[in-house]
């Protein structure tokens, strides 16, 4: 028997390390050696802490939202008494949220102790690396790659074999593989997990593509946000080096490979591959214009391939598999798996790994369960601040490259913003634009003016104090910003207003010459008032935290408009349905 | 190495593989407008300004970064590529922060270099001055002394101390050069072509000395015995020499400029015949007809017109003005008028205006010294009616009491009659000051709803082609005498281009300009007032038409109120590329007016000035100072600073 503490960032979080302690507790007080170990992400994020507990024969009891109090409950009657306690255990309905999925990359997340190698290695961990170094050709990796289809998860969707031939092609005995770990996207966590979850298949998809191009160094570029990620990436490689699956002369092959970690100081426009090479170069992380492309000239002027967590994830079980099994899930064109990180408005929220090519209602609905507090879906995010926004109209897309580029938006990394009848499109635009004018490293006019100018007409727009012309305005500047950037940071930061205007001119219509949020989201054009459905019970007023409310017991409350500031406290807390919100 | 063929613009250009576009086009004479460019550092590429469009290539490709292939067609003219050129410098003007040019400089009709001048009186350069301010007024000593300075109200000295004299420095460089000999601006070769100018007030003889300097053959037709218009029979002695004029006027006449005098057209010779024997002709007529009040009794024996009356002294008519005179109007004329009665010899003089003198159009030193002459001033009156005697003479006039009301359209309060109070004086004269018009009878064309000559703001041409017009006569537009000035300025080019069959128009110039400065900005200056200049006293020169102001600024003088200039003006606006590319393309920054990033900066290096307000950040600076980079705010902060640590010797700065 074995008890599975899932602690990933999202476990930790919710508070799997006391539970872990706790479970140590009641097992020592118990006088019990039941092995008690940890692993990462398993993708339910919204039922952690969660417990596994391995029977012998290999069965599993889910336990969710284990906080430390269930746990005296469980060792007693499951561990010591070995009955399941079923009122702790996940759900049928919760358990199809895994069911639904189909795990390549993140095969290992929330199964295997990412902290210890044997656990990888006893689910065939290294066995692709072992059969590339001894039985094929750098061209054969590169043959099977393009068999498989897999294109970049980063965002870009580029061929992934393309760029390592091109890697490989390019002159030189002195190359690098970077890995490409500074996911940046607001909401998106795909490469955390399974950095934390599965560092080994990172590593291990790492040296065979540095054999497929000839490269002996392997640089993971990692921001110093994820400090679980990088714990758990020096663990893994330190084991990886004894085992000698990383240094010298792997698997007698001849083939050296080794990987260093270097933290990024979290700037998004790392992300962008020449700016992440300016960055490992030790200079301020903006972009550098293309070509030379840096399968030429890349890191140190070296050619250089660079591949995301998550592409890097697929290789070894790609290489183990063959090609044709990735790519006999998903679409012709979008072949294979994809992570999203399921965030927002959504029931469920978590990480997902679908095949390519199910529809955004299949996802949000099937295995996302809906809509939170059954509210009227009605868009979502894909791609992040580069991406667009997707309105329930076209939830039957499916989910591909070529599809989701039809409607505005990007698959991008795979964040996936669910957003409800509450959310108001052009302040959704709003802050995105505010992230990317933070972000942008300030190079080209365009994006470094460009987005301030963008964020301050949609400000003024949710401020209620938008002008005739201002969604030309933004669409004239948005079209430009994006012709006149260098980088995809300016080139897809006025994605979100582009599409937004897309599919919801009518709100900024609303906003512009009705003062009208119809989310009743934008601070500016609400009002709150009190009707008589008031019981003068007094719980808004005291809770008001401006003392705007007043009325005496029994009586029908009035709301000082003056002195309002629409924070929402007194519709929160009235119990009669008494507040309007208009 | 073998060379690629490609397009640029339509024409076939070679280059070596490797080559940028923009290398191959300015290899070529092609120009495309970059800002970061510099041949000298590596590709930087942050400008964008270099955007040409590429046949095959979706996208918009940066000149600079983008390089030559076989058979590559480049089109770097097109509406996308200078649409995305346009807003991309709106967006940088949108974060400039600074002054293009000077207040008093964009301030002056004229767009005279006030800062330069005051500048180069500082430095003694009085000469130099001279031909700067020649640049643009070829009456200095004249305007030095009557001009009512609308430069020195926007003067940002006044948020310290006081204005700079520019007015008074003008004067002293003008008069230091009638001292001794004067200069003359050397002028093109003859072009052949010829105009004729209807007028030889301030506009008439401005445009000829314009004209005559591109090398056209210039005759000015001046209906009265002398030039110098309103210069000359609208302002009196005692404001304006007129031997002052008379020097600055021959040297318009030493460039080449023939000047006929006492000629009328339309009476001594037909309009049609100056237009049939010129190839263009200029109409400065001025607006030499006196409007009325229209009150009963104005047609009295004794009322006479503010201007009328101004050109009879000057002209030495007989005017029998008597002992009380009133004078109707609160602007330059009505004081001019008032204290020329003083010097006439009248016993009462009295000035009736409808509002306060806090209202009063005229300079105030003119309200301030008329008062000490002795001019009894009714303000907050109005002519209700003018009573006459049995003879038809004026014999008195009845007043409205009058009150101010709630302001106008113009910001002033508006004079409210207070019913049933009023006022009698008994009077001699009455002069009414009160507005001047234009007789315009001697031109056939379009004329706008007043009477005046009617002519397009932006070419001065009038409906009758090849006729221009400038001034007081034209657009109902009655200035001063630097706006007249101005008009022949830009008149003069626009004839020019039209002589050799060119239409341009005339646009006033895109520059930045900052109105956030405040007293407090400057607070830590040191106060300086104006150096003092001698008058007469009142009891000195009412008797008389001496000069009130003897003698301009002494070198000492000139050259102390010079320096107090705060060089508010940007010392690179000649060469910035900046502002040069701005008005190319016909920016409209305002489009994106937001905030702006201002960073405190110290300004502390010996000899580098980097202003990070007006920095594009196009890194053609950082490859010679030490790529260190210096943080002011805490390391997650986006702000920077540069610290320069070797002299930019080498650098183009872009701004």
């Amino acid at each position: 028997m074995k008890i599975v503490v899932g602690q990933g960032s999202c476990g930790i979080a919710t508070g799997a390390k006391k539970t872990a302690a706790e479970f140590e507790k009641q097992l020592k007080a118990n006088n019990l050696d039941t092995e008690l170990t940890i692993t990462g992400c398993v993708g339910t994020c919204y039922l952690e802490p969660i417990v596994d507990v391995y029977e012998d024969n290999g069965d599993l009891t889910r336990y969710v939202k284990v906080q430390p109090d269930k746990v005296e409950k469980i060792v007693e009657e499951h561990i010591k008494g070995g009955k399941p306690v079923e009122e702790y255990a996940i759900t049928e309905e919760d358990k199809g949220f895994v069911a639904n999925q189909q795990r390549v990359v993140l095969r290992n997340c929330g199964v295997i102790n990412p902290e210890n190698i044997d656990e990888y290695l006893a689910v065939d961990g290294y066995k692709a690396l072992e059969k590339v170094l001894t039985s094929m050709k750098p061209e054969q990796v590169i043959e099977e790659m393009k068999a498989s289809g897999l294109r970049g998860r980063g965002g870009a969707g580029f061929p992934t074999w393309f760029k390592w031939n091109a890697a490989k092609a390019s002159p030189g005995n002195e190359k690098y593989m970077v890995c490409n770990a500074d996911e940046g996207d607001p909401g998106a966590f795909m490469d955390r997990s399974v950095l934390e979850g599965d560092p080994h298949s990172v590593l291990e998809g790492m040296a065979i593509a540095g054999y497929a191009m000839g490269a002996h160094q392997g640089v993971i570029y990692c921001r110093a946000e994820y400090p679980l990620a990088i714990k758990r990436l020096e663990i893994a490689m330190a084991q990886a080096r004894e085992k000698g699956y990383l240094g010298k002369n792997l698997f007698g092959s001849g083939f050296d490979f080794d990987i260093y970690i270097k933290a990024g100081a979290g700037a998004f426009v790392c992300g962008e591959e020449t700016a992440l090479i300016a960055s490992l170069e030790g200079e301020r992380g903006m972009p550098r214009l293309k070509p030379p492309f840096p399968a030429a000239k890349g890191f140190w002027q070296k050619p250089t391939d660079i591949n995301n967590v998550e592409t890097l994830a697929n290789v070894p079980w790609i290489i183990y598999n063959g090609g044709a099994a990735f790519s006999k899930f998903g679409t012709e064109k979008s072949p294979g798996t994809k992570v999203f990180a399921l965030a927002g408005k959504i029931k469920k929220g978590g990480l997902v790994e679908v095949p390519m090519g199910m529809t955004i209602n299949e996802i949000i609905y099937g295995i996302g369960g809906g809509i939170r507090n059954d509210k009227q879906f009605k868009a979502v995010q894909m791609g992040g601040p580069s991406g667009g926004c997707i309105p329930a109209s076209l939830g039957e897309t499916q989910v591909t490259y070529e599809d989701i580029t039809k409607t505005g938006a990007i698959v991008g990394s795979g964040g996936m913003i669910v957003m409800d009848e509450d959310t108001c499109m052009v302040d959704m635009a709003r802050y995105f634009l505010n992230f990317t004018r933070d972000e942008s490293c300030g190079k080209c006019n365009y994006c470094r003016i460009g987005t301030k100018r963008l964020l301050e007409i949609l400000t003024r727009i949710t401020e209620g104090e938008g002008r005739d012309g201002d969604i030309e305005l933004l669409q004239e500047l948005a079209t430009k910003v994006m012709q006149g950037s260098l980088c995809g940071l300016g080139q897809t930061a006025p994605n979100p207003v582009l599409s937004t205007i897309r599919h919801f001119r009518n709100e900024y219509e609303d906003h512009i010459y009705n003062h009208k949020c119809t989310a009743h989201s934008c601070k500016a054009l609400i009002e709150f008032s009190i009707n008589d459905k008031c019981k003068g019970c007094t719980l808004c007023a005291r809770n008001c935290p401006v003392g705007a409310i007043t009325g005496s017991v029994k009586q029908m409350h009035v709301i000082d408009k003056e002195k309002c500031i629409k924070c929402g406290k007194c519709l929160d807390n009235c119990k009669f349905g008494a507040i309007d919100k208009i | 190495m073998n060379k690629f063929l490609l397009n640029i613009n339509g024409k076939e250009v070679t280059g070596f593989p490797g080559q940028t576009i923009l290398e191959v086009a300015k290899e070529n004479d092609i120009f495309i407008p970059t800002l970061c460019y510099d041949e000298r550092t590596r590709i930087y590429g942050s400008c964008g300004l270099c955007m040409c469009e590429v046949e095959g290539n979706p996208k918009l490709c940066k000149a600079c970064a983008t390089e030559i292939a076989p058979g590559m067609v480049v089109n770097t003219q097109t509406e996308r590529v200078i649409e995305s050129r346009k807003t991309n410098l709106e967006l940088l003007l949108s974060n400039h922060t600074g002054d293009c040019r000077p207040p008093c400089v964009i301030a002056c009709p004229g767009h005279t270099d006030c800062q330069g001048y005051v500048g180069l009186i500082a430095n003694g350069e009085f000469d130099k001055a001279l031909e700067l301010i020649k640049d643009k007024i070829p009456l200095p000593a004249a305007l030095g002394r009557v001009c009512p300075h609308p430069c020195e109200e926007k003067c940002r000295r006044a948020l310290i101390d006081e204005p700079i004299s520019i007015q008074q420095l003008k004067r002293f460089a003008a008069d230091q050069d009638l001292a001794g000999e004067m200069f003359i601006p050397e002028c093109e070769e003859d072009t052949g072509k010829s105009v004729a100018i209807i007028g030889g007030g301030p506009m008439g003889l401005s445009a000829a000395y314009f004209l005559r300097q591109m090398g056209h053959d210039v005759t000015i037709y001046e209906s009265m015995p002398n030039c110098g218009g309103m210069l000359r029979y609208g302002i009196p002695e005692y404001r304006l020499p007129k031997a002052v004029l008379d020097e600055e006027i021959a040297t318009i006449e030493a460039m080449g400029v023939e000047i006929i005098t006492n000629c009328k057209v339309g009476q001594d010779i037909p309009f049609e015949t100056i237009r049939a024997d010129y190839d263009a002709v200029l109409l400065g007529i001025g607006a030499w007809v006196s409007t009325g009040v229209g009150c009963k009794g104005e047609d009295a024996d004794g009322v006479i017109g503010g201007i009328d009356f101004l050109r009879k002294v000057v002209t030495n008519e007989e005017i029998k003005l008597g002992d009380r005179v009133a004078i109707v109007g609160g602007g330059n004329t009505a004081m001019d008028a008032c204290r020329t009665a003083v010097r006439m010899g009248a016993k009462e003089v009295y000035n009736i205006y409808r509002r306060t003198k806090d209202e009063m159009p005229a300079d105030m030193i003119e309200i301030e010294e008329a008062e000490e002459e002795g001019v009894i001033f009714k303000n907050l009156t109005n002519p209700l009616e003018i009573v006459k005697d049995e003879n038809g003479h004026v014999k008195e006039v009845v007043l409205q009491i009058m009150e101010l009301g709630e302001p106008d359209e113009s910001g002033r309060r508006r004079p409210v009659p207070v019913e049933g109070k009023t006022e009698t004086i008994a009077l001699d004269t009455m002069i009414l000051a009160i507005g001047q018009a234009v007789d315009a009878s001697i031109f056939t064309g379009d004329k706008t709803r007043k009477g005046a000559i009617a002519y397009d703001k932006e070419t001065f041409m009038t409906s009758i082609p090849g006729v221009f017009a400038g001034g007081d006569c034209g657009n109902d537009k009655i200035s001063i005498a630097i706006e007249a000035i101005a008009d022949a300025r830009k008149a003069a080019d626009v004839i020019d281009a039209y002589l050799f069959g060119e239409d341009i128009k005339y646009r006033e110039r895109f520059v930045v300009t900052r109105d956030d400065l405040t007293a407090e900005d400057f607070e830590d200056r040191e106060r300086l007032c104006r150096p003092e200049l001698p008058q007469l006293s009142a009891e000195e020169r009412k008797g008389n038409f001496s000069e009130v102001i003897p003698c301009a600024y002494t070198e000492e003088q000139a050259m102390a109120e010079a320096s107090r200039c705060l060089e508010c003006g940007c010392h690179d606006y000649f060469e910035c590329k900046l502002i040069d590319f701005a008005n190319q393309y016909d920016v409209h920054p305002e489009r994106f007016a937001g905030e702006k990033s201002t960073i405190d900066f110290e300004d502390d290096h010996p000899f580098i000035v980097r202003d990070p307000n007006k920095c594009i950040l196009c890194g053609s600076a950082y490859p010679y100072v030490l790529p260190e980079l210096f943080r002011k705010e805490p390391p997650w902060s986006r702000k920077f600073l540069l610290r320069l640590k070797r002299p930019l010797q080498h650098a183009q700065c872009a701004q």
